[in-house]
């Protein structure tokens, strides 16, 4: 490398730093550092994978669900979330041009374990309330993170982001609304709700991921926020969480499972007891409870008809 | 991997919301040909809003333009001579001789009923 | 004629009930079995759009069990989740599972079968409803009429997949023809219209099942030619006939999965 080009190299930095400062946006045809690239590639293919295997637990619950519009209801709802996974592995696949992957590389990336997705897909669904508390506090979640993400740098990013939250309003909603169903109902089915949230608490803490990087050993958040494809920490995002929901569980006479659950008013923080950051690292590395049935799942019908992407292959135009 | 390259073609969508409407640019999805491409367009991309046209392009029949090339886009603001902002002095002419100015909200007005 | 219940011929409502069961098992079975594949299709965007054909036919079985509801047959949700299996009026062709080792952790859903099942329930589902368009039962007709609407989209999207994987590869064209083959043996309840068959039919609800059968071998003949296949001629005897409460096992599984939550309390309000 000579001088010349290192000035060059450096330039180039300085001006998109300045750029991403000043609240530009960056396309996909305009120079990044490949520090961006790849800090954008990770997130976004884990997002959208999310979104694709966020859709098998969800879609347990079609056939089951108690009524016909209830089961049309989900059907739409995983409906979107495949449609996000969509948009997001389109954005992913654009960026990642330049190294020559595409599609067929990232699902490779996924069955090898090399992508990841989020803590909250692998845990098992076990009674119908589950279907209404992933509506209402997994997709609650997401929210506080998606609409962060809005005023993301990367333009394409930030575009998808609005046609996703858009749908996401209806997706908060449908969870409400089976919620609610529950919670008026019978002494079964308010304790089928209690009983879920008991065990959808941990995961829920959990999919911010933790405050810093000395838990788990590694963290995306400092990158992110650097290159300003999100404003807030992951503990930010939480502590949002919280401020947005707890009023609502409580109020439908749900209680918290964490007997040293408060609001500190001195910090205007909520306190809580961590969640096991082990078992997230586990659950990360697809060891999850249910990680290794819906990979196999989602392996087995993807290479058992390959040979329907072969067929077309042949005929194109 | 070569067939793998074929199946997954990028075409960008474009649809009209209503007969009348202009054709809008959607998004962008990977499928084996345009028929394929056509049968997802919609529900991929628009379940939520009425559609009365599509319009599929494969990306390769996209011409782009490169970094260099956007650069030939950008003029000089000095150009008030073919806007109306060059020609606000005409009001206060026009009062001399007792008349109103016509500016745009007035004459494109003119295509409806005669007043 | 009407939907007020009261004021119809009693064998005239009885044929309309019996018809409209035929059509709501049908249209939801159909649909459950087109759900089990969301996630798994083998292109996400297909993924995308065939939950969309999904959704609407189960939109389809929701109006017919409405229909039926202002008919005094029942609660329309009660109707479609706790009929046991020997009240089933749906084709055995809706019911099938959509591969083998279905039972199982990881079952290998094999696409060839469920675009060789869409295209010809798609193909029959089209020359009922524009029949149906027809129905002295108007209730009926209008709600053919709203069907036919989404009909167009059904339609092309499984022609097209019938089309492109049959003039494609080999390996796809044979994996085409014996899923053909399966979806053929069981079509032979498709057209039928069990007990009610003389009722129906004389009272004009919809064509004949000969006349349908006629009608379904004209519309597909020039897509077969085209492909130099022979139209596949419909069972004479159906293994099994739906039409009249004979299933397979493939449906018991099925409704107990469809009813697992709501059967735990019949009372409850979901």
């Amino acid at each position: 490398m000579t001088n010349a080009n290192n000035t060059t190299e450096e330039k180039q930095l300085e001006q998109f730093m300045q750029r991403i400062e000043a609240g530009d946006k960056i396309e996909a045809d305009d120079w990044m550092p490949d520090e961006y690239r790849m800090t954008l590639i990770k997130l976004i293919s884990m997002h959208g994978m999310s979104e694709i295997m966020g859709a098998l637990p969800e879609k347990e619950w079609v056939p089951k669900a108690p009524s016909l519009q209830r089961k049309l209801g989900i059907m739409a709802k995983v409906q979107d979330e495949m449609g996000h996974g969509q948009l997001l592995l389109r954005v992913t696949e654009d960026l990642m041009k330049p190294y020559g992957k595409n599609r067929a590389d990232l699902m490779q990336d996924l069955f090898n374990g090399d992508l990841k997705f989020h803590n909250v897909f692998h845990m098992e669904t076990k009674t119908w309330a589950d279907a209404g508390i992933i509506g209402w506090l997994v997709d609650g979640a997401a929210i506080i993170t998606q609409t962060d993400m809005l005023k993301a740098s990367y333009g394409p990013y930030a575009r998808a982001l609005q046609r996703i939250c858009a749908e996401e309003v209806f997706h908060a909603q449908h969870g409400e609304s089976i919620i609610l169903a529950l919670s008026e109902g019978t002494e079964g089915q308010k304790s089928m709700v209690q009983e879920a949230l008991d065990r959808w608490w941990q995961p829920l803490l959990m999919f911010f991921g933790p405050a810093s990087k000395e838990t788990t050993g590694s963290s995306k958040q400092d990158l992110t926020i650097k290159y300003k494809i999100r404003t807030k920490t992951n503990e930010e995002f939480r502590q949002i969480f919280f401020d947005k929901y707890i009023p609502r569980i409580l109020s439908l006479g749900l209680k918290i499972p964490d007997p040293t659950f408060h609001f500190d008013k001195n910090g205007k923080l909520w306190m809580y007891e961590q969640p096991d950051w082990n078992e997230f690292k586990k659950i990360i590395k697809n060891q999850g409870p249910r990680s290794e049935a819906r990979l196999n799942l989602r392996r087995q019908s993807y290479e058992y008809n390959s040979w329907v992407r072969d067929a077309l292959s042949a005929s194109t135009s | 991997m070569g067939e793998e390259n074929t199946f997954y073609q990028e075409y960008e969508i474009f649809s009209k919301r209503t007969p009348n409407s202009a054709f809008q640019h959607q998004f962008s999805l990977l499928a084996p040909n345009e028929d394929m491409a056509l049968i997802m367009a919609q529900e991929n991309f628009m379940r939520r809003e009425p559609v009365a046209d599509i319009w599929i392009v494969n990306r390769k029949h996209l011409k782009r333009m490169n970094a260099d090339e956007k650069r030939t886009l950008v003029r000089l603001e000095n150009k008030e001579y073919r806007t109306t902002k060059g020609y606000g002095y005409l009001k206060k002419k026009w009062r001399q001789y007792e008349q109103e100015m016509l500016d745009e909200k007035e004459i494109l007005s003119w295509g409806g009923e005669r007043k | 004629m009407n939907s007020d219940g009261n004021l119809m011929d009693p064998e005239y409502k009885e044929a309309v009930i019996s018809l409209l069961f035929q059509l709501a098992d049908d249209d939801f079975l159909y649909s459950f079995r087109g759900s089990e594949w969301l996630g798994l299709a083998p292109h996400i965007e297909a993924d995308i759009a065939f939950s969309s054909i999904s959704q609407d036919s189960m939109g389809h079985a929701a109006m017919y069990y409405k229909l039926l509801e202002e008919l005094g047959a029942g609660n329309a949700d009660d109707l479609a989740h706790y009929r046991p299996a020997p009240e089933r009026r749906n084709s055995i062709l809706t019911e099938r599972v959509n591969g083998q080792g279905y039972y199982m952790e990881t079952p290998h859903f094999d696409w060839a079968y469920a675009v060789a099942r869409s295209y010809f329930y798609t193909q029959a589902k089209k020359v009922r409803i524009d029949s149906l368009c027809e129905s002295t039962y108007k209730p009926l007709s209008e709600v053919a009429v709203k069907m036919r609407m989404e009909l167009y989209y059904h339609k092309l999207h499984w022609d097209t997949w019938f089309k492109q994987l049959l003039s494609s590869t080999d390996e796809a064209k044979k994996k085409m023809e014996d899923a053909i083959k399966l979806v053929i043996d069981d079509f032979g309840d498709v057209f039928s219209y069990g007990k009610q068959k003389q009722q129906i039919e004389s009272f004009g609800l919809i064509g004949s099942e000969e006349e349908l059968k006629a009608g379904w071998k004209e519309n597909i003949e020039p897509l077969f030619a085209s492909l130099q296949l022979k139209v596949p001629a419909i069972p004479d005897h159906p293994v099994k006939n739906g039409r009249i409460g004979e299933h397979t096992r493939d449906l018991e599984e099925g409704l107990s999965t469809l009813s697992e939550v709501c059967s735990a309390d019949i009372t409850a309000v979901w």
